[in-house]
Order: structure tokens, then sequence, then C-alpha cells
């Protein structure tokens, strides 16, 4: 215990260190335009303030983030869902495998951002285009890891339970699945970052809510203020988000926590 | 009728012929010890019976029909560890029992069991990742007790043990023999070992392996290792394989 | 994950290449008929179609310059910003690992910056820097600085105190145990983290591209969905997945030249 109070005790330390590095530049010793850099004072005012106000982008902060975690979550519950299963099936299956694997080695590269334009002209302005942007790369990435985590299984715990008598489904079940879960796991992590990162950018083109919209707009009104609180709010979420996903995995994945 | 019979058993790795034309049977209820150099093929021959590889050549049947692991009640000990690494040491036990479609109460109460046997009962809550090398191996072993099969085989699998757990494992393998009137087929490299608890040795050749020679071992049970008979056993088959 | 079935291995070989073949065939074929159809068939173009288009762009230009230009205007400001990231991220990473001072100093800036997501920068850049090049090297730079840095510091940090040890019974100074041993050790770490950064300055430069630029195959997708010609769009995007890939794969190879030593433990 000691040592992670020490560490955290070090965090707060360099944050109140930057906050006041930070501070004693802009309030105090005026290195910098007010318009390039904001003091934190104002940034954090801005912050409190935009929760409830809703000029100049005509949405609260509440709404935006609401906006953005609903189409995040979304687009990543469905990609997680169809994604891990395929990926399960594609890599224990041989012809499934054979079939699939190419047509995915032509997908993977494209960056998930990439698709925007595309799913854009398919579905014009709107949630559904960007929905379909954090699908995309979710399912692919969670096809990826859950592939790589079956394919990994141990020939060895194969044998064990085929030597008991389990069939080819069970030994799926009782074997393959449980021990690719922290595989599994990485994979929706990775995924949940990128969904988060690809809608912002998304936000940021086409949309006229979200976190992304609020900062590319604020932007375009040369409200520094504003694109920094709107920044701290997109890390913050972005954070709170990993740190669930990390409970869940803590939960669900046991035996590895000596890892 | 025969537990094991194998027929003209050949297998090759390639270019490499391992087994070749291998015959004979197993008893049905005996303890069969399997002795021979490195790399001869002792696991090879149980990875066939298992179905782990395909035979080239020759059969393996099992109660004078071909294997059939759903049917028939196996269990093998490997050498290597296999120990699912996301079971505790109790759910690790409880897999075999979980397969063959045992109650839920019967499978908590053979693993409780098999557990006391081999001495890990205070652990069961652990995992792989906490246990030490002979502790694991341990823990395949009650696995392959829970399940009381019918065909019990064993690939060195006291190797890792201390001499006190060793000895110990051994006479509770022979009490376990007994009581289930199981069928045993034991490889291991320790002659000691293989004379203390087998009625019969099969001593095999280098590659391309074949059975050198077949040993009864009629002493009575429980044997003394430093009686004369099991002495003059123990050099006959050291004997046999000085070559190595 | 079946039997341990004794197949020759050419014999598996050019059965995963009959199925590869096939399955891009069902493709192709697929999308064809798509293309043909009602409502769907509209925002599809014909995969012949894009195929075409493609081999065209190298000769006819897509808006003001041809697809080899476009390539090479992402290329360059993928390379500037990386390497502004390389150059900035690995003696940062290596400050941060070796000197106690260093650690204490940058830290706190950097633990700040690290969890922030590399496209919510776009905007602070567009302001900083304007809507030129500028602002896509400083977002191309700060996305890839974050990786490196952190591969950069742990790979050092974490060179094996059994050789650092022994060095230094050698009578190895300060400077001798950096270049000789904390270095080389953290170098599969540095690959490592340029490889991920890599990907995700790939990304930042067809963002940036997107948001405001007038070339660069991030330009390409952008202006195809402004005309709503879906053929450009997927143009595009086959070039970006298409020298993302290269790009990756030469990184791999080039780590593979340089850290010999270190593959035999992959």
């Amino acid at each position: 215990m000691k040592k992670r109070a020490k560490y955290l005790l070090l965090s707060l330390f360099s944050l109140g260190l930057f906050i006041f590095a930070w501070y004693l530049v802009t309030d105090i010793l005026h290195t910098f335009p007010a318009q390039a850099l904001p003091s934190p004072t104002k940034v954090v005012l801005t912050l409190v303030k935009k929760f409830t106000k809703k000029a100049p982008d005509g949405g609260t902060l509440f709404q935006h983030i609401w906006a953005s975690l609903k189409l995040a979550l979304y687009g990543f519950s469905l990609g997680a869902v169809i994604g891990i299963p395929v990926g399960i099936l594609m890599a224990w299956y041989r012809k499934a495998d054979l079939l699939v694997t190419p047509i995915f080695h032509f997908l993977r590269p494209i960056p998930p951002i990439a698709w925007i334009p595309l799913m854009l002209v398919f579905f014009g302005i709107g949630q559904t285009a960007k929905a379909a942007v954090i699908f995309v790369s979710t399912v692919t990435n969670c096809i990826l890891n859950s592939y790589i985590g079956i394919k990994q299984t141990k020939d060895v715990h194969v044998w064990v339970a085929r030597t008991f008598g389990a069939s080819n489904g069970r030994i799926l079940f009782k074997v393959a699945i449980p021990s690719a879960l922290p595989m599994v796991f990485a994979g929706l992590s990775l995924s949940m970052n990128l969904a988060w990162m690809s809608l912002v950018a998304a936000e940021m083109l086409a949309a006229d809510k979200g976190l992304g919209y609020m900062i590319q707009y604020a932007r375009m009104m040369a409200r520094v203020d504003l694109v920094i609180a709107g920044m701290v709010m997109i890390t913050i979420i972005g954070a709170i988000l990993n740190r669930i996903l990390s409970a869940v995995e803590h939960a669900v994945v046991k035996g590895r926590h000596m890892q | 009728m025969n537990k094991v019979e194998v027929r003209n058993l050949t297998k090759s790795f390639g270019d490499l012929l391992v087994l070749d034309d291998v015959s004979f049977d197993v008893k049905d209820g005996e303890f069969l010890a399997i002795v021979g150099p490195t790399g001869c093929g002792k696991t090879t021959f149980l990875n066939s019976l298992t179905q782990i590889y395909d035979i080239d050549s020759g059969s393996i049947l099992l109660n004078g029909e071909p294997v059939n692991l759903k049917k028939h009640s196996l269990a093998y000990i490997m050498q290597e560890y296999s120990t699912m690494s996301w079971l505790n040491v109790r759910q690790n036990v409880q897999f075999g029992l979980e397969i063959k479609g045992f109650s839920r109460k019967e499978v908590r109460e053979k693993a409780e069991r098999a557990l006391e046997l081999v001495g890990l009962t205070q652990f069961r809550d652990y995992y792989p990742n906490q246990l030490s090398a002979s502790m694991l191996q341990r823990v395949a072993i009650a696995r392959a007790f829970a399940v009381q099969p019918d065909l019990l085989l064993m690939d060195e699998p006291y190797g890792q043990l201390d001499l006190e757990l060793r000895f110990k494992l051994e006479d509770e393998l022979l009490n376990l023999w007994r009581k289930l009137g199981t069928t045993v087929i034991f490889i291991t490299h320790n002659i000691e070992e293989a004379v203390y608890l087998s009625e019969r040795i099969l001593v095999l050749s280098n590659k391309p392996t074949a059975i050198k020679e077949t040993i009864e071992n009629r002493l009575p049970y429980p044997r003394s290792v430093t009686s004369e008979a099991f002495v003059e056993l123990r050099n006959r088959v050291t004997a046999l394989i000085k070559w190595w | 994950m079946n039997r341990k079935k004794k197949r020759s291995f050419a014999g598996s070989r050019t059965e995963a290449l009959v199925y590869g073949i096939l399955s891009l065939v069902i493709l192709l074929a697929v999308w064809h008929l798509v293309s043909l159809g009602g409502r769907i068939g509209k925002f599809f173009p014909s995969p012949f179609l894009v195929i075409r288009d493609f081999a065209n762009a190298f000769v006819h230009a897509i808006g003001r310059n041809t697809m080899l230009e476009h390539i090479f205007f992402s290329l360059r400001r993928v390379l500037v910003g990386f390497g502004l990231g390389v150059v900035v991220g690995i003696p940062l990473g290596l400050v941060m690992a070796c000197s106690k001072a260093g650690r204490a100093f940058f830290m706190p800036l950097f633990s700040i910056v690290r969890p922030i997501p590399g496209l919510a920068w776009i905007p602070l850049a567009i302001l900083w820097f304007g809507l030129g090049e500028q602002s896509k090297y400083f977002l191309i730079c700060m996305t890839a600085l974050v990786g490196i840095t952190m591969q950069t510091f742990f790979g050092a940090l974490y060179a094996d105190p059994v050789l650092i040890g022994a060095a230094r019974m050698l009578g190895a100074g300060k400077f001798q145990l950096f270049v000789h041993i904390i270095l080389p050790s953290a170098i599969p770490n540095i690959f490592a983290g340029l490889q991920g950064s890599f990907a995700g300055a790939w990304c930042a430069v067809i963002a940036a591209e997107m948001i405001r630029s007038d070339e660069g195959t991030g330009w390409i997708i952008f202006n195809g969905m402004n005309y709503a010609n879906t053929a450009q769009v997927i143009v595009g995007m086959v070039a970006i997945g298409l020298v993302g890939l290269i790009a990756s794969t030469l990184l791999k190879a080039l780590e593979r030249r340089l850290c010999a030593w270190n593959i035999q433990g992959k």
C-alpha cells in the first residue's frame, strides 16, 4: 500500500506543478497573448460554466458529452458483440479462416477515420454515419484480437480436453475461449480507445453536437479556453471509459492477476 | 479380452520413422511399465493411442474396438505442464469430471477426494501461476485420478517431484490401481520406479523403435526396494538398457 | 484448432492460396452484383470502376495532382511530423529513464499530455499554427510523441540490471554504460514504439488532410465525399490503406535488419 500512496502523491505533485507553471506563465508573467494560451483559471471557469451554458455552439457540455458517449458506446458495443464471435469462429473453423481472413487483411490497414467519408456518403450527415465508423473500426479490432487469442490456444490444453472425450464444440467453450479472454479484452481496450478518438474526429468533420463538434466550433470562434476545456473533458472521459473496461476485465479474467 | 491391443503400429514424422511395426497387448487391469531411451517414441505411442497423432499404419484397439475418447474412459497425464492457467486448482481438477458429465455433487466430491490424495486441499483456491512446478504436476495427477478412469496413461509423471512425495504418490497410485481395477500404462526413465510399480516391463529399443524385450515382474506387493529379488530384477533391466 | 494432421507443408500452403483467391473473387463478385442493384447500387460503384479510377489516378490528376503526388504529400507530412516526434521523443525517453532529475522535471508535463487522444489536438493545432503545413506537423508530432517516448523510456529503464552490474564491475563509466548497455537494450522497445506510433501518425495525417488541405490522400477521400463521388472515396481509401501497409512493412524490415540479434526471441 505504501508504494501506491507514494506514486499517487507523486502524480498529484506533478499535476500541481504543471498547473502552477501554467498559471505562472499566463496570469503572472503574461508570456503568451491570452488568445494563444489562456490561464488555467480561465479554462476551469469556462469548463464549469459550459456545463450549463449553451453558447457559443448551441449545446451544454452535458448535451455534448451525452451525444458523444451515446454514439461511441453504441458503435462500440455493436462492434464488440459482432466482432468477438466472428473472430472466434474464424480462428476455430479452418474453412472460415481460409475464406474470411484474406478479406480481412485488405480491410485492416485502412485507418478508421478514412471510413468517415464513405459512411457519410452512404448514410448522409447524421448519427448513423458516425456510429458506422465506430462500428467498423471496433469490429476489425475485435475480430483481430479474438482471432489471435483463439489461435494462441495451447495444444496441450486441447489435448487434455480431447482425451477426456470432449467434442470440438465443447473444447471451444471450455478451453479455447477462456484462454483467449485476455487477448479479447486487449482488443476491447484498443477498440475503445480507437472508437473514442475516431468519434471525436468524426464529430469535427460532420456533426452538430458532441465534444468533437464543440471544440471544432470553439476553434472557429477562436475560443482557445473552450478548446482546451473540451480537450480536458475528452481526455477525462476517455480515461474513465478505460478504467471501467479495466475493472470489468479484472472481474472476468481471473488467474492473471499476478501477471 | 485384452484391454489394449496394439497391432503393427507404425508412425513416422516425415522421413523419420519413429515406431516400427510395434505389436503388444495390455491385459485388463494390468500395470504395465514402458522404459526406453529418450526420443524413442514412448510419448509418440501414447499420443497415438489418444489420437493426438494419426498413425500411418497398424491399429490400436481398446476393449476390442477402435479408441473412442467419448465412450472410453481414459485419462492421460502428460509430461508437459498441462494445467489451465485461467482455472484455480479445484476447477482444474474438476475439469475432466465436468467433461465426462458427472452431476455437480459428484464433481465436487470426487475432485475433493482427488485433492486430498495429492495433498493439495489447502491450495484449492490458488491459481497455477502461484504454484510451484511439482504442485502443478500434482494438480494434473489429481485431475486424472478424479475421473477414476478405465485406462490411465502416465508419461513420466513423477519426474519433477522430490523423493518423499514420489514414494507417497507411487504408493497411492498402486492403491488406486488395486481399488479401481484400472489398467495403467506407465512411462518412465527410472528403472527403480518401473520395477517398484509394474507387473510387466516393456523395454523399447532406439529409433526406429521396436520392442526389445518384455520382462514379467512377479514380485509380490508391497515391494521392498532393497530386497534381493528386487535388486536382481532391477539389474536385469538396467543391463538391457546399458547401451542407451 | 483441430487435429494435428500430418499434412504436408506444401499442401497447406496451396490450399490457403486457393481459398484466398476464392474469397477475393467472391468478394469482388458480390460487390459487383450489389453495385448493379437498385438503391444501394446508386451509391456503390462497381469494383471495376474503382480499379479503373485507381489506375487512372496515376496518370490523370484528381484535383490538381496525380495519385503519386498526393501520396507524396501525405508521406512528406507524416515523415516530417513523425521525424519530429522521433527527434524529440527518443532523447526525452532516454533522459527520463537515465536521469532522476530529468524524470522529475519532465514526467509531470508528460503525464498531462499522455492521455490526450491524438486527434483531439486538431483544433488547438490549427489555432496555434494556422491552417497550413505547420499545424499538421505539430499534430502528427504530438500523436507520435507519446508512444515513442513511453517505449523508449521503458526500454531504457528496464535494461537488464545484471548486465549493468557486470559492466560497472568492469569499470564502465556512466557514458559507456549508456552507449553500450542501455541504448542497445532499449532499441527493440524503441522500434516497437516507432511501429505503433506510425500507425497513429498515419491516422493523424489523414485526419489533418480531411479537415483542411488541398492535396494529399486524405484530401482525396474528403473531396470525393463532397462531390458524392464514391468511386473516388474508395480509391482514396485503397491508397491510404496500401501506403500505410507498405510503410509499416518497411519499418518492420528495417527493424529486422538493425535488430537481428533480437529476432530469435520473437
